[in-house]
């Protein structure tokens, strides 16, 4: 006797339960009961249990347990992992390719072409001597330590998976901003997956992909970092002085100019702060994601961490820092530039 | 000054909410905007408005803020659509017009001047001052010298290639006014173009739209708070309170003979020599009388009348257009015509 047979019997369920005698093995609680040979049943309405599906199942065989549900998902996902990954493969196969690529190219090339080559794009970005040789020093710095190739991979996979997450993250921020409809109905699923821990991310993608591919580790950055790019472009966009909006109107733009010529230039210091922000989650999701045999500095780190090597795991979480502080200072540097060419 | 109609409002509703054409009804039936707001939860825009625009004229609307001048401006472009009624611009009904033919007017016949200036701040002044031109697909190449031109016009020679953010209010603003007459626009819209400047800036802005009107003859459409500026530069005034016009004409008359309580209480405040004009106040020339103390021009204003005659309310003056004879400018009748209409002192005797 369990405290819901009441119910069951009173519903006219009871020839319904008794139907399906559960065969899965024993709970730990009904275990322990058994072992204190004592009765399910509670002495008083203090114990009363919630009405779980644990309790219901106690009373009611026919009804599932809770462990059922998540077994359910995992068997649901396993059923319809073989043709979601035969659409989702080739779709994402650009993103190993780009990824492999940028990962070969970076190391392929000598290091006196990928430095120089770096210092000038800084360069050109911000127009300043003081940050190009700051991060000069830095990347000097981590070559001396024999830390170059691990850091020139880190910087890659981000770069890569930054410009992805712009690509993608603009466009859907824009038409975010074009219709409230879909921004209730985007808003969400950016809340869901900036909250998810980041390692849940990776457990479906094992299942899908072969943990071989780059992309594994590529598409499980880009959804945890292109959240604040969408985010942004969408507030940006918002936030455009509705009177030069209204003045664009009036001077008979079309849809399109008033996109190109208009909000999309006054809410580039926005965009901007997101780009910023997409490319600090890429370097954080980058370390978690040498789980997934993500290359560079993340695995040092999980090798630091694996063999309780101190030592090797503080200079390469160094070596993330810096590099954060030259991505940060780098992005920052250049949304200044564009802040001073647009004040109101 | 028989001009042709340029722009022409007939019957023009408009009610804010979320069943406008249920409210229309009522507002038909004469509900008031109190009433339609607490009843129907639907705000009063504008009622039965009827105002021709004649071209070549500076038509100013005035009223206070939320008596629906904003509203009203963007019906002439479009940017708010009517619950009801007709807008015609030369002739044509713009609310037939597709989007592709509302482009057009929007950028071939109506430029818009805006009181928060609403410039492009990543854009030079140059840039912005062509911004009309570049939107209909010119370089910058085509309207360089249309827009110096006109920037040195309204007095920017100088600094085309600075930012908006590095100008003051007025300079600003200057760039919104070369950036309309850069469009070649016929049609001048300007929405309290100058409520946000300081008043000396802002007399010398009436001066500069004076001076360039005297020259190009555009038909602009002025918005104002301001019953100084409105009487400065209208030929022809309409008052709106609460979405409707309480009076429209020559601002003289409106002045001389107010017919709405609510405006004799507008104008009480005002300085009546400095804008009253001889014409408004002279009689016909009387062919007996042969002691003239000078010759006025009909546009005179009453101040510098005043300030001839030294004072002396026994002169009377000869009132000439062009050399002809139109009138007789009796002093003592001037001297009347300083004291608020008889409509006012009643007014002020009851307040007392």
């Amino acid at each position: 006797m369990a405290t819901y047979d009441s119910l069951f019997s009173s519903l006219g369920l009871k020839e319904w339960c008794s139907e399906g005698t559960s065969s899965g093995p024993m709970s730990m609680a009904d275990l322990l009961n058994k072992t204190k040979g004592e009765s399910a049943e509670p002495a008083s309405i203090w114990d009363l249990p919630f009405p779980s599906m644990d309790a219901l199942n106690e009373s009611c065989a026919a009804f599932p347990q809770s462990r059922e549900l998540t077994k359910g998902l995992e068997q649901g996902f396993l059923a319809i992992k073989d043709s979601l990954s035969l659409v989702l493969d080739p779709l994402t196969q650009p993103l190993s390719w780009a990824l492999d690529g940028a990962l070969y190219g970076m190391l392929t090339t000598p290091w006196w072409i990928v430095i120089p080559v770096l210092l000038a794009v800084v360069y050109v970005v911000t127009k300043s001597w003081k940050l190009m040789l700051f991060v000069g020093g830095s990347i000097v710095l981590l070559a001396f330590i024999d830390h170059y190739s691990y850091a020139m991979q880190t910087l890659a996979i981000i770069l890569v998976c930054a410009f992805i997450c712009v690509l993608f993250g603009v466009p859907i921020g824009i038409s975010m901003a074009r219709s409230d409809k879909l921004q209730r109905l985007i808003i969400p699923v950016l809340d869901m997956l900036q909250t998810l821990p980041p390692f849940v991310y990776l457990i479906p993608l094992i299942f899908l992909f072969s943990v071989t591919e780059s992309k594994l580790y590529g598409i499980a950055i880009i959804l945890y970092a292109i959240v604040p790019v969408i985010r942004l472009t969408n507030l940006g966009i918002r936030l455009v002085d509705k009177d030069v909006i209204e003045a664009a109107d009036a001077f008979g733009m079309t849809p399109r100019q008033k996109l190109y010529k208009v909000q999309i230039p006054l809410a580039l210091p926005n965009i901007m702060a997101g780009v910023n922000q997409t490319i600090m989650m890429s370097l954080a999701m980058v370390v978690i994601a040498s789980l997934v045999s993500a290359p560079g500095l993340g695995v040092l780190v999980l090798r630091g961490i694996r063999n309780l090597e101190l030592g090797v795991g503080l200079v390469s979480g160094l070596g993330i820092v810096i590099l954060a502080v030259i991505l940060d200072r780098v992005t920052k540097a250049s949304l200044a530039r564009i802040n001073v060419s647009q004040k109101q | 000054m028989a001009k042709d109609i340029k722009i022409s409002i007939r019957n023009l509703f408009k009610i804010f909410g979320p069943t406008p054409d249920v409210a229309l009804e009522y507002v038909r039936q004469g509900m008031n905007k109190a009433d339609l707001l607490e009843q129907q939860k639907h705000v009063l825009g504008l009622r039965d408005i009827n105002v021709d625009m004649h071209d070549g004229e500076i038509t100013v609307i005035m009223g206070l803020s939320g008596s629906g001048k904003s509203t009203l401006i963007r019906h002439l472009n479009r940017l708010i659509d009517p619950t009801a009624g007709e807008i015609r611009v030369d002739g044509e009904d713009i609310m037939n017009f597709s989007e592709e033919q509302l482009r057009q007017l929007r950028r071939e016949r109506m430029s818009m001047v805006f009181q928060k200036f609403a410039l492009l701040p990543h854009k030079t002044v140059l840039e912005n001052a062509g911004m009309a031109k570049n939107i209909r697909g010119y370089t910058i190449a085509d309207f360089e010298t249309d827009a110096r031109k006109w920037l040195a016009r309204v007095g920017l020679e100088g600094n085309e290639y600075q930012y908006p953010h590095q100008l003051s209010g007025g300079m600003q603003q200057r760039v919104g006014i070369a950036r309309a007459l850069v469009s070649d626009a016929p049609i001048m819209l300007m929405d309290e173009a100058f409520s946000a400047l300081d008043p000396l800036i802002r007399s010398d802005m009436q001066d500069l739209l004076l001076a360039l009107q005297e020259e190009l003859k555009k038909t602009i459409v002025f918005i104002t708070h301001d019953l100084d500026e409105a009487l400065k530069l209208a030929d022809h005034l309409v008052i709106l309170k609460d979405g409707e016009i309480v009076q429209q004409g020559d601002p003289q008359e409106i002045l001389i003979n107010p017919g709405d309580p609510y405006i004799v209480d507008f104008i009480s405040d005002i300085n009546r020599a400095r804008v009253l004009r001889v014409r408004s106040v002279m009689s016909q020339p009387d062919a007996g009388e042969s002691t003239y103390a000078g010759d006025i021009s009909e546009k005179d204003n009453l101040e510098s009348v005043l300030l001839k005659s030294g004072g002396d309310m026994s002169l009377n003056y000869r009132v000439m257009r062009d050399q002809e004879h139109v009138g007789t400018l009796h002093m003592k009748d001037l001297a009347l015509a300083l004291v608020p209409t008889a409509a006012s002192e009643d007014r002020s005797k009851s307040a007392a």
